[in-house]
Formats: structure tokens, C-alpha cells, sequence
């Protein structure tokens, strides 16, 4: 590989890096609060029902979410 | 027949008339240099293309007056009609613009395409145009060899100019000795029959050299040789203008119903514009010279004259067939009605669409849900249910305990018809089209790939399912009958969820890729409980061994199946112009991460 190429990659790397940087928290802001309005509609589904197989359904859709949250959540500290 | 016979007898002829006559030399020699730097051209605005163009058009063609600018505007800079509705059809095929929309730009093509008749008359017939064209030539070819892609298309714009410039130096030059050894007037017929056999000539001079253009020169420069009279230029130029139709014939071949609906609308605005203008040509001669004259052109500048006739004739088309344009496109619908839903057949897969990323990818997309429709039908009946009763029974639960039909049909068969011919068809497609992907975007192309791949495998797994799902659906035994409705059920579940958020509205997106984590844990939920069951029910002798055996196999079908179908879901609602759904995308839970959650 020529010079001018590597310098030519390495510039597009370091580009997509920086939009990366630049999008992310923004748009993961964006996506906490979508999951986290969708969290409290569990919560309050949950607190309605007392059918056990319904229950048991939004139990384990609510630790998803709220896993998804978390993981967004590490993904931004991160940047 | 006719194909293979077609071009011998064409290079036979251009033989013969190289032999007979040096002139037909020059201008066949012309003409194949200008389409050579048309070929040119038309390179040097793709090496601007790759995205840009494609969302310029999404913007530029949601109301008919834009669409009609687009065309106009689009053509004047491409200076080819034939190129604008090449790639309008491969929008059109690959569902970016409406019909309407896609009708519209062609008509402004039409007009866009006179500018051209207004550069030839003004430039080409009256500067020493070699002079210019040589220069141009040179800058065009050193930059075109440059590295940048940019400059690299810069080049290629410049030399096509040259090229055409030169081309037209070439014609005009054969034609000037060309008039004393043959007379095109010699042809002349009095009257409509001879307006008539002009307009046919004009119109298969355009369909040889594929640009209407071309045959605008070659009239320009008969008018000027007086090889033809004032009025023989006008058929001619009627007649190139229903010829131009020819290549968007051409690249409607390949393309989907809707192309071939786009054709048909060029082919009726060029042959009613033809007609009406032949049959008021008088009118028209009447209001050329009175525009002639308001503009200062001399009466006998016939080269002004006739771009002045083109751009008229093409104007009054367009005021005629726009109040008509969504009557058109009903009628078009009508008489060129989609298939029976032929679902072997790809789509959204046009070869015209390969060179624009953008397209590319929406294309395959769709083409991608398309297999996923079939595969939806298929894998319905393996499990013996209807589509219908998937996506619209209030309690599914209940559908499917009650209905107990086997569907007879062969699953192989539908298989090989509909699934595989569509899945090889998106495999080649993509490999066709990769070398024209920057990694942007083969890295989606790649993920929608492997969907298709995930879409194949999941019909294999309900192949396996169905033999015992249709045996102990309708077993005596109420615990293994259960049992297996629950996996229909996990099945018809998943396919209806994924429906529903398809429909979605764009934004959502996002939220419906981490909405299929949820069904993720749903099933891995779903398979902890049943292991609980199974050795439940064995344990009371309600199912014997080998229902439970089964049973557990079958289980790990679905589960394979229902996550591949969720993946592929995943996947296909993915945009990577949605920045919110990329992120979506970057918080999906692993397999690890869903065994947790669902972990009670």
C-alpha cells in the first residue's frame, strides 16, 4: 500500500470516529427517553394486572427495557 | 430471430455506405464521436452521484410542478432526455418516486431537452467548434486520469463536451460535401404523407444513435446544407423526439411494472405531442416566426427557427398532457396491470438502479421484505394456519387451538418456486452491485444479506416442524396437542409482532429493533418453562418418551426460527440514514444479555 493511500484511510478512520463521537450522545439521549417512557407504561401496566401469566410477560419485558437502559446509559459515559 | 440479424445488418450497411461514399465516412464518423462523448458525459455526472442525487430526487418530486422542474432542471444539465428517464425508471422500480411524480419528470424532461436544441443552433453550426473542442478534450483527459473521483468525473464531463463537439465538427463537415452526391430533399412528399415520412425518419435516425440530440445536429446541419426544406426539419425533429422514447423502452425492460408504466407515459407524450404538432404544423410555423421575429431572429436563420419550433412543440405537449397526468397514470395502471401477485419474481431489483447506492440499498430492502412475505405464506401453511388468521384474529391463542385443517400442499415445491428463486435472485444482485458500494454501505448490504440467508433458514426449520406439528395437532392426547399449539403459536406470535412494528412510522423504528429484544426474552422465557412442563407431563405419563423427544426437537426449530425471524426483523428496520435507529442498534441486548433478562 502506498503512503498516500494509508494517510488516505487513516484519514477516513479517524472521520468516522469523530461523526461517531459527535452523534452518538445525542441520539442515545434521544433513545433513553423513548425507553424510558416505555418503562413507566410497564410499570404502570403491571401495577393493573394481577393475571400471573400477564404479569410474568411484562416482568421480563420491563428487565429487558430496563437492561437496554442501562446498557445505553454505559455506552454514553463511555464516549 | 430478429436480434441476432439485427447487427450484422447494421455494420453491413455502414460498410456498404463507407464504401460507396467517403462523406457518409465523415458523418457516421461524427456521429459515433458525439454518442462516444455522450457515453462520456454520462460517467462524469455518476462520479457526482452516490447518494446525493437519489435523496435530491426523493425532495424534489412529492409535488407535480417539482417533479416537472426536476426534469427540466435535470436534463438541462445532463443534456440527455434519455439518461433523466433511465434513472427516473430505476426510481421508480425501486419505489423512491409515485408515478405521478415519475410521469412528471419525464415531461420536463422534454422541455429540459430543447436547451439542447438551443446550444447546437447557437453554438454548433456557427463557431469553429473544433477549435474549442481539442482544448477541452486534453484538460478533460488529464484530469480524468487523476486519482479523485471528483476530478476523475470533472475529466470525464470535459472530454464528453469535447468529444461532442468534435463529433458535431464531423458531421457538419460530411454533410457540407454530402449535399452535391445525394439530396435528402429528393425524399420530399407533398403535404401531411411527407411530414409524416419525415417524422418516421427522424424518429429511427434517433433510435440507431440513441440521442435525440445527434439527429438535431444531423437536421441542423442538413437545414444548413439545404439538404432538407424548413418544413422536412420539423417532421424530423417531431420524429426525434417519439424516437428518444426508444431508450426508455430500453432501460424499462429490465425494471418492474411501474418502469414499464413510465415508458408507456413517455412513449404517449411523445407520440400525442408528435401528432398534434404534425397536425397543427402550420399554427406552429405561424408562431415560430412570430417569436422569431419578436426575438430578433432573422426569417432565414432556420437553425434558430427550429430550436425555437422544438422548444414550442415540447411546451405546448407539456400544457396539453399535465392537466391529463393523473388520468394517465390510471389509464397506464389499467392496461399495464401488476401480475397475480407472482411472488417468485423479484420486485425491486432493476439492473437500471445498480449504480446508485442509495437505490441499491432501498431496493434490496424492500426486495428483502418482499422474500420475508413469502416466507411468511410458506412457513403460515407449514404451521397449517392461514395469513390472514395471523395477522388479524383478536385472540390468536384461540385460532389456533380451534383450528385444526391441515393444509395440504408441497412444501418443497414452494420452497424451490418462491423462496429460492427470490433468495438466489438478492445474492445476485448484491454481488452484481457490490463493486459499486463504498464500505458504508456493502456493510448494510452485507446485514441484509445475511437476513435473507436467516429468512431461507427459518422456512427450512418449519419444513421440519410440520410433520409432527400436523401429527399431534390433531393427537387424542390434549397434553402433546398443547403443547405443539403453543409452537404454532410462538411462531404466528413473532410473524404478527414483526408486522406490526414494520408498520410503524419511520421514527419508531428504533424503539421497535429493541422491542424485538423483548420478544427475544419472551422465548427464552418460553423454553425454561417448557423444559419445566415436558418433564412434568412425562413424569405423570401423560405423553410417552417419544412425544417428549419430539417434542424438545421440535422446540429447538422454533427457537431457532423465532430468532432468526426476529434477527432478520431487526435488521430490515435498521436505516443507516435513521441516525436514532443506529443507535437503537448499538444498545440490542446479546444472546447473553436476553438469558439474564429473562431469567425471573
Amino acid at each position: 500500500m502506498k503512503f498516500s493511500e494509508l494517510v488516505e484511510k487513516a484519514e477516513k478512520l479517524v472521520g468516522k470516529h469523530e461523526q461517531g463521537r459527535r452523534i452518538k450522545p445525542k441520539k442515545l439521549g434521544k433513545l433513553q427517553q423513548l425507553l424510558s417512557d416505555k418503562k413507566s407504561r410497564y410499570e404502570a401496566k403491571l401495577a393493573e394486572t394481577d393475571d400471573p401469566g400477564k404479569r410474568h410477560k411484562l416482568e421480563t419485558r420491563l428487565r429487558v427495557v430496563s437492561a437496554q437502559l442501562e446498557k445505553s446509559k454505559q455506552l454514553q459515559a463511555a464516549d | 430471430m430478429l436480434k441476432k440479424t439485427l447487427l450484422p445488418t447494421i455494420l453491413l450497411i455502414l460498410a456498404y455506405g463507407f464504401w460507396v461514399s467517403p462523406d457518409f465516412k465523415e458523418i457516421a464518423a461524427g456521429v459515433s464521436i458525439f454518442l462516444f462523448g455522450m457515453l462520456f458525459l454520462e460517467d462524469g455526472f455518476k462520479a457526482f452521484t452516490g447518494g446525493v442525487l437519489e435523496k435530491l430526487l426523493q425532495k424534489t418530486t412529492d409535488k407535480t410542478w417539482k417533479s416537472l422542474l426536476f426534469g427540466v432542471v435535470s436534463t438541462s444539465i445532463m443534456q440527455s432526455s434519455s439518461l433523466v428517464s433511465v434513472i427516473t425508471i430505476s426510481f421508480i422500480s425501486a419505489g423512491l418516486v409515485t408515478l405521478v411524480a415519475g410521469i412528471g419528470i419525464i415531461f420536463g424532461a422534454n422541455i429540459g431537452t430543447t436547451t439542447g436544441a438551443w446550444l447546437v443552433a447557437a453554438f454548433g453550426l456557427k463557431v469553429k467548434i473544433s477549435a474549442y473542442a481539442m482544448p477541452m478534450l486534453v484538460f478533460g483527459i488529464v484530469l480524468s486520469f487523476q486519482k479523485s473521483k471528483y476530478l476523475k468525473g470533472a475529466g470525464a464531463v470535459l472530454a464528453g463536451l469535447g468529444f461532442l463537439f468534435l463529433g458535431i465538427h464531423y458531421m457538419k463537415e460530411g454533410f457540407e460535401a454530402f449535399k452535391d452526391s445525394f439530396d435528402l430533399a429528393s425524399l420530399a412528399v407533398a403535404g401531411y404523407p411527407g411530414l409524416f415520412l419525415f417524422a418516421a425518419i427522424g424518429a429511427a435516425a434517433t433510435v440507431v444513435m440513441q440521442s435525440s440530440h445527434a439527429t438535431l445536429v444531423l437536421i441542423l446541419t442538413a437545414l444548413a446544407a439545404s439538404q432538407i426544406t424548413y418544413e422536412n426539419g420539423l417532421a424530423l425533429a417531431i420524429g426525434a423526439n417519439v424516437g428518444t422514447t426508444i431508450t426508455a423502452i430500453i432501460g424499462s425492460l429490465s425494471a418492474n411494472v411501474e418502469g414499464k408504466r413510465l415508458a408507456g407515459a413517455h412513449l404517449i407524450f411523445n407520440v400525442v405531442t408528435g401528432v398534434v404538432a404534425i397536425a397543427f404544423i402550420h399554427q406552429f410555423v405561424l408562431a415560430v416566426d412570430v417569436v422569431s421575429n419578436s426575438v430578433g431572429i432573422a426569417a432565414d436563420n432556420y437553425t434558430m427557427k427550429l430550436a425555437v419550433f422544438h422548444t414550442l412543440f415540447n411546451l405546448a405537449g407539456v400544457l396539453l398532457m399535465v392537466p391529463l397526468i393523473h388520468r394517465m397514470s390510471e389509464f397506464l395502471i389499467k392496461s399495464l396491470p401488476e401480475k397475480a401477485k407472482d411472488l417468485a419474481e423479484p420486485q425491486y431489483l432493476s439492473d437500471a438502479a445498480i449504480e446508485f447506492p442509495e437505490t441499491v440499498l432501498k431496493a434490496l430492502k424492500k426486495e428483502v421484505w418482499h422474500l420475508f412475505d413469502s416466507a411468511f405464506e410458506i412457513m403460515a401453511h407449514g404451521i397449517n394456519l392461514h395469513r390472514t388468521e395471523i395477522l388479524t384474529s383478536p385472540d390468536l391463542e384461540k385460532t389456533i387451538d380451534d383450528d385444526r385443517e391441515v393444509h395440504e400442499f408441497d412444501m418443497d415445491e414452494l420452497y424451490e418456486s418462491k423462496v429460492k428463486v427470490l433468495y438466489s435472485a438478492i445474492v445476485d444482485f448484491i454481488s452484481n452491485s457490490q463493486a459499486h458500494m463504498s464500505s458504508d454501505f456493502s456493510e448494510e448490504m452485507y446485514r441484509l444479506r445475511r437476513a435473507a440467508g436467516e429468512i431461507v433458514e427459518c422456512v427450512k426449520h418449519v419444513k421440519h416442524l410440520r410433520k409432527n406439528t400436523t401429527k399431534y395437532m390433531l393427537s387424542d392426547n390434549e397434553h402433546i396437542r398443547e403443547e405443539y399449539n403453543n409452537l404454532r403459536y410462538q411462531i404466528a406470535m413473532i410473524l404478527r409482532e414483526i408486522y406490526r412494528l414494520r408498520g410503524e412510522e419511520e421514527f419508531d423504528h428504533a424503539i421497535a429493533i429493541l422491542e424485538m429484544d423483548e420478544l427475544k426474552a419472551e422465548i427464552q422465557s418460553a423454553h425454561t418453562d417448557l423444559d419445566v412442563r415436558v418433564t412434568g407431563i412425562l413424569r405423570d405419563d401423560r405423553i410417552t418418551p417419544i412425544m417428549a423427544t419430539s417434542l424438545l426437537n421440535d422446540f429447538n426449530y422454533v427457537d431457532e426460527t423465532s430468532r432468526n425471524l426476529l434477527d432478520t426483523a431487526q435488521a430490515l428496520l435498521f436505516s443507516h440514514s435513521d441516525l436514532v435507529a443506529e443507535a437503537a442498534q448499538e444498545v440490542v441486548l446479546d444472546e447473553d444479555e436476553i438469558e439474564k433478562a429473562s431469567a425471573a
